[in-house]
This record gives C-alpha cells, structure tokens and sequence, in this order.
C-alpha cells in the first residue's frame, strides 16, 4: 500500500514537470495550427484531393523518395556511426564535424553545392541531398547510444564462438534498435516533409506534399487546398509513428554500464573503420566542398576579394553589416537553445508519453507558418512581428528532435543510483544535480548543438513570420544568391562557407 | 439583468465607436512617431532615404520585411483588415487582382515599373559567331538548342513573367504550341531566379551551361555596379523584344491605425528623391517623370517603350488555367 502510494505520488510529481513543456508547445504550436484547421480546412475538400490523381501521385512520390532516402542514408550513417563511436583515429574528430555539419546549413547551399558537382536534377540529386542532410541525425541519436554498449559483453560473446554477425544480432542490436528506430523515423519524416531541397532540386516535376502546401497556400492562394494536404500529410506521418512505436518499445534497458566504453586505438583494428568514415565522408563533403570552392573561385581564377570585403564588415546590396547578420543568428540560437533544452529536459525526465511532443514532427511547417500570422494578430496577443517570436519558434520545431537526443541518456541512468541517493537521504533535486546531471552532461551538450542547428538552419514556418532588421544568416543567404552581379553571389558563397567551415569546427569538439 | 443589460449596450456603443472612429472622425494616427512599411526581402532601399521623410514628419519609417512578394502578398490577403504595417510596397500586375478581391488596400498608386526578359552572355555567342536570337520565335530555332533556361512560373515571378510575355505574344490559343517547341528545342526550367541565374546561367557567377536565361532588363547594369573587378560593360545583354512590363503598386493597408502617416509615406515614395534613389538600390524604373535616371541606368538597362502587357483581370481570370496547362506541356 505504501508503494502505492508512493509510485503515485512520483507519477504526480513527474506530472507536475510537464505544466511548461505543455503550456509552452499549445500556445506556441497547438493554438495556431488549430487555427489554421479550423479556419480553412474543409472535409469536402479533403475528399477532393484524395480523389485527385496529380496530388496522389504527389504523395506516392513523397512517400517513395523518403523511404529510398531514408534506407540509403542508414546503409551510409550506421556504419560511419559504429566507426565513430568505436575507434578513434586521425581525423575523427574533424570527420565526425564533416558529418554533421550539414544539418545547420540552410537547403540553398547543400543543393548550390549538389548543383555545383552534377548538373543533373531529378530523384537521383534529391536523395543525395537527403543523405548528406540526414546521416548527422543518425550518428548524433544512435552514436550516443553505441558508445556505451559495453565491449567486455561482446567479447565474450567472441570468446563463446559466436560470429561477429551473431554478436552484432544478439548483443549489440538490443542496445541500440530503439535508437535506430527513432533515428529512422526522423530520417524518414525529414525527408517525407523535405522542402527547399524539392523546390530547389526537384524541377517542376518532383513535388514532396510539403512543397505542394506551400505552392497551393502561397502561390496560388488556395489555402482550403493547402489544409487538405497537411491533413493527409499528418496522417500519414502518424502512422509511421504509430508503426514505429510499436517496434521500437523499449525493451529492458538496464545497460550494464552508464558511461561511454573507451575507444579502440589499435591500427590493426582501424582499417576498415577507416574506410568507412572516409567513404561517408566522401558523400557528405563533396558539396560542402564545392560550397567553399565557388567562395574563392570566380570565373575560373582564384580571388579573395570577397573575404576581403567580407572580413571589412560590409555585404553588397543589403544594408546590413556580416557582423549584425551573424550576431542576429547567433542570438536566435542561443535564446532557442536556452528556452529549447529545459524544456526537452523537463519532458524526459517524466514518464509522459512522447506523442505531444513529437507533434512538430506531424505537422507541415507552412500550416504552422500560417497559424502563427493569423493567430498572433489581435492584441494582447499580437506577436506575430516581435523578435522574440523566431526563437520561439525555432524552440518549438527543435523540441521533438531535442527530448529525442536526450532520451537514450536518461534512459540510460541506472535506477540504483537515484534509489541510493534517495536512501541516503537526498531530495529528487540534489539527486537530480548529483547523479543525472553528471550523467547526462555530454548528451547536454549534445542538444544544445543540435539545437542551436535546427535554428541556425531553419528556414520553414519563420519564414511566415515578418522581419525588422533581423536578417540571419540563411536569409542573408538566400538574399545575396538571389541577385544578379557576382560579388554578391560571391559574398553569398561566403557566407555559406563561413557556416560550413564554423560548424565543422564546432561539431567537430562536441 | 439590468445589470446585463446595461453591458450589453454600453459593450454595444463601445464596438459600434470601435468600429467607426477611424472614418467619422478625422484621422488621428495610432502611432504618429512611427509607420511600418511592409515589403518582401529585395527590398533594400538605399541607406539614409527615409531620413527626409522623418525630418518633415516627425515619423521614423520601419521596415517589416516578409518573404518574397508571393509569400508577403499570401500573407497579407490572409490578413486583410488586421495589416502589420501601414503601407504594403511590392504587389505587381500580376497578382493585383487577388489583392484587391478582398480589399487588401484602400488605395493604390504605380510606383516603379521593370521588365522581365530574357538575357544573354555576349561572350558565349561573340567567341562562337553566332548571332544572339532576337525573339521569341528565335528560341526554338535549332541553332538554339539547350542554350534557354526559364523558371518554374508556379513558384517565380519572372518565370511568371516570361509564360505571361508568350501568351501577351502568341495570343491565348497559340502560346501552348510555342511552349510544347520552346521543351522541344531543350528549354530548361529551373525552380526559382536564383538558380537559374546563379547555377545555371553561363553570363554570371555560376558559369553555367546556359547562355539564355530568364531575368530581368535591369540585370546588365546590375553585373556592372556588382562586378567582382571593376568593369565599364556589363557581360550580359537584353532581348527587348521578349520583354514583359512588370508594374509594381503601393498602397495603404485596409485597417491602417496610421492612415495619414500612410499617406504621407505614399506621396514621398512617389517623390523624385525617393524615384531617384530606386534604380541603383532596387533595379527598378522609376515612374516619376520627373526622376532622373542614374548614367549606368540609361547606358545598360533596358526598358522598351512597348513592352508586352496584360491586363491584371485577365491574369487573374485566367492565371490557375494557365499555370495548368503550362504544367500538363513541361512535365
């Protein structure tokens, strides 16, 4: 009876950390886009589109796309990602930079960069972009959680005769599936609702459902139609939840060990992961390559005229300074980040279910984007062009991706720890600050990066959102390569390759 | 219930006030130490223009950027009567009539005009000899072949622009038959200007494959002011008889809360300081005959005196037809 009670109390308890994460998302997310439903969406015309034979094949090749490029990318990432977290060799820092680095970098310049290195569009250039995109979600999820599998339990499965594909299958895929899992799901879902990749690489011909919103809502003004669409889109993305969640329960999690298992060193053993990293590499950098190669070569010469010009502080034809470009971006990030991952630890450190929070997943960018400015309108509410709102924003779109980064950390705390802090008589706080925070502290760190990059990147819903003066870096982007003269698309190349070459910096020490 | 019926009606008076003060009144503006401007992203007027216009009015200018002019133009229609700003710059001819459907302005005056054309590298054709096509009809030549990249009309104004110049050209029946031998001579169709221009386009930074490209009779004297190295012409030329007239308004949202600083604003865009400042900060022609042209302008931008045109209810009319069966040629 007393442990009734007082599981009941903790489940109280762990309710009671979930008012913010809750209130927060349905101001900020569910209000909106509930809006927009209501305002606009229609049954009749959801029956229409489903009876439309140029919108279904619109969501076949939605559908079709994202699963080859969710495939190709786990047959690229996992195998960089055991690599990475196994061994450590010349360049594994730097490497693990390179593969991460592209999810902070705005669709313009992956695709700029794809475009740079083969002159051909179409499904072939689209799923690479996907990849070079979305291998960084897979090694940043399942990374984490291959680290820790403890190796003295895949020796001796050695030591018992079993194949390595034996060990792999029995020892360490129950360790890392559900890290997969949930990694293949993102990987899926980014793809599914892709969209400045598709306007950019697709032509006219390849169209995702999430860019035929936005075309139906902003170019042709037909927002009914538009609803209709992120009605099957949710719908669709809901069952793959629901499929995957039920492959992915958690199976026991006890670990055997809470901390990341120390690398191999040996050369013998780092030939093939070697191969591995630099062949992933090789497909991730290529275009991030080209970026910084059209930074420094103008009409075949080499020329430095636009970091020169750069570094003086000055961008052609905007009449803002790189410096302000750069502290704007900065400053979003940072505020996104702060409001973003308390939250998201908020949200793993109680047992609620995830489904509420996966929510940004679900829904299209553009039907947010609309809710947000016919929402925010009246006051007091009248938020719609206040500063404040971006990072907001990008706090919301970052959350799913966020509490996913941390949840393998927090379910990897072993419960005897917490219980024997309880015992010795510490509170639920002090227990927290001594035995999670020194636990989760990497996966922190982790979070923060990521989402600092889901901000420094976004480019959807606050693209909705009107601006005063505060230019970021990816619209600074899209501004310069949006105008004819080259020392403004030079300048623009710069800028790409600035976030190019400062991610892989920064990704490769977190 | 007295008590109720007295909200009632004192809520009643309050809202029927609400609702008619702006016009029985005489305007008083809400924020007369501020007005909002409210433009898409290219928007980048010269530094220091609106200086004069706060010295004689006491209002300093903000300007709200929001998208390119499709995106800021969906959003305002989706907001028409509640507006974010006062003054919306950067409706065209072509989406004019949507606007006006729902009364996105209360008045509206042309402020600048351009064209959209198609461009050519002078330096692809000279060091070939061949002589750069001269019209429309020009572009399906075989001598022509792959060398024209178009944008997406769907998602981009010039690719708008060019459809609408075929079919201002060609005549609403006959432009689907240019277009199926425009594909057949290998025309490419990129998503949006950037990449066609950028990426594409072999006259500017990207050296791409394609010496014709879709843009607008402003560019030449934009490669110039932006050139990587000084330079004294510009590497690309206009093919006037392609060009289609692009006319952009300004005008006051409908639910202004500063309606006379909106108007004040209005006339002083309309004005030959803020006229003359446009050619070299937005790329555009100013319509104030009393505006002076800058010399780079009246050197190498192209602006025809008949350029195509169509007239903004017909293109509303008949824009989704259009787009559709453009959509049913290309793909």
């Amino acid at each position: 009876m007393a442990e009734l009670m007082e599981r009941h109390h903790l489940v109280s308890k762990t309710k009671t950390l979930l008012i913010a994460p809750v209130v927060f998302l349905s101001v900020f997310f569910v209000v909106p886009v509930a809006n927009t439903f209501l305002r606009y969406f229609q049954f009749s015309e959801f029956i229409d589109v489903l009876g439309n034979q140029s919108l279904r094949s619109v969501a076949w090749f939605s559908l079709w796309q994202a699963i080859i490029s969710t495939l190709l990318t786990l047959v690229i990432a996992l195998p960089a990602t055991w690599a990475l977290s196994r061994y450590t060799f010349l360049g594994t820092r730097i490497a693990r930079g390179i593969l991460t680095a592209p999810f902070v970098l705005p669709a313009v310049v992956v695709a700029a960069g794809v475009l740079a290195i083969t002159d051909s569009r179409g499904v072939a250039t689209i799923i690479w972009a996907h990849v070079v995109f979305n291998v960084s979600v897979v090694l940043r999820i399942v990374g984490p959680r291959w680290s820790m599998v403890n190796h003295r339990l895949e020796n001796g499965a050695a030591t018992l005769g079993a194949r390595p594909s034996h060990t792999f299958a029995l020892v360490v895929w129950p360790h890392i599936s559900a890290a997969v899992t949930n990694a293949a799901t993102l990987v899926f879902i980014y793809c599914f609702t892709s969209f400045g990749v598709i306007t950019i690489l697709g032509g006219v011909s390849r169209r995702t459902l999430e860019s035929e919103i936005f075309t139906q809502a902003v170019r042709l003004g037909n927002t009914s139609t538009a609803t209709a669409l992120a009605v099957l889109q949710a719908v669709i993305i809901g069952a793959v939840f629901f499929i995957t969640r039920r492959s992915s329960r958690p199976n026991s999690t006890s670990l055997h060990v809470s901390s990341p298992q120390p690398l191999h060193t040996k050369p013998r053993h780092r030939i093939t992961p070697l191969l591995i990293t630099a062949t992933a590499v090789l497909i991730v950098a290529s275009p991030l390559l080209a970026t910084i190669y059209r930074s420094v070569v103008v009409n075949g010469q080499v020329s430095l005229s636009a970091w020169r010009s750069f570094f003086s502080g000055a961008l052609p034809a905007l009449s803002v300074s790189t410096q302000s470009v750069i502290f704007t971006s900065l400053i979003f990030a940072t505020a996104a980040a702060c409001i973003c991952v308390p939250l998201a630890l908020l949200v793993t450190s109680s047992s609620a279910p995830r489904a509420l929070f996966s929510l940004p997943l679900v829904i299209s960018a553009a039907t947010l984007g609309i809710g947000l400015i016919i929402t925010f309108t009246t006051s007091p509410y009248e938020w719609r062009s206040e500063r404040w709102l971006i990072p907001v924003i990008h706090a919301v779109i970052a959350l799913p991706l966020v509490v996913r980064a941390l949840e393998p950390a927090t379910q990897a705390i072993p419960r005897s720890l917490r219980n024997a802090s309880a015992t010795l008589g510490a509170s639920p706080f002090i227990t927290w600050v001594r035995v999670d925070m020194p636990i989760l502290k990497p996966a922190i760190l982790r979070a923060t990066g990521l989402s600092m990059a889901v901000s420094l990147g976004e480019f959807g819903a606050t693209s909705f959102l009107s601006r005063s003066g505060s230019t970021t870096l990816p619209i600074a982007i899209a501004q310069l390569l949006g105008r004819p003269g080259v020392a403004t698309q030079q300048a623009g190349f710069v800028l790409a390759a600035l976030m190019v070459l400062v991610t892989v910096g920064v990704m490769s020490r977190a | 219930m007295k008590f109720l019926r007295t909200l009632l009606a004192t809520s009643f008076v309050v809202a029927i006030t609400a609702c008619t003060s702006p016009s029985s009144n005489s305007p008083i503006d809400a924020t007369p130490n501020e007005v909002t401007l409210l433009a898409y992203d290219a928007f980048t007027p010269q530094e220091g223009i609106f200086d004069a216009f706060t010295a004689a009015t006491g209002a300093k200018v903000k300007v709200v950027t929001g998208g390119d002019s499709g995106v800021l133009i969906s959003k305002a229609i989706l907001t028409a009567g509640t507006p974010e700003g006062d003054v919306l710059w950067g409706l065209d001819n072509t989406l004019l009539s949507r606007a006006q459907k729902v009364e996105l302005l209360t008045s509206y005056e042309p402020v600048d005009t351009g064209d959209i054309c198609v461009n050519y590298d002078k330096q692809w054709f000279a060091s070939r000899n061949i002589a750069p096509p001269t019209s429309f009809e020009d572009l399906t030549l075989p001598a022509y072949k792959n060398l024209l990249v178009v944008q997406d009309p769907v998602a981009s104004s010039p690719g708008l622009g060019f459809l609408l110049g075929t079919i201002a050209h060609f005549g609403v029946d006959k432009w689907q038959n240019y277009w199926k031998s425009l594909k057949e001579n290998g025309a490419r169709v990129s998503p949006d200007w950037t990449t066609a221009y950028t990426i594409d386009f072999s006259g500017s930074s990207g050296k791409g494959k394609y010496p014709l490209v879709v843009s607008y009779g402003s560019s030449p004297p934009a490669e110039v002011l932006y050139a990587e190295k000084p330079i004294d012409t510009p590497p690309t030329a206009v093919i006037e008889s392609t060009c289609f007239r692009q006319t952009e308004y300004v005008g006051a949202l409908r639910g202004t809360r500063n309606p006379n600083l909106a108007g004040r604003l209005i006339s002083y865009l309309l004005d030959v300081p803020f006229q003359e400042s446009m050619p070299l900060s937005l790329f555009v022609f100013p319509v104030n005959k009393k505006a002076a042209l800058p010399d780079l302008f009246t050197k190498f931008a192209v602006a025809p005196k008949n350029s195509l045109i169509l007239d903004p209810v017909e293109i509303e009319k008949n824009r989704d037809a259009w787009l559709n069966s453009w959509r049913d040629i290309i793909l």
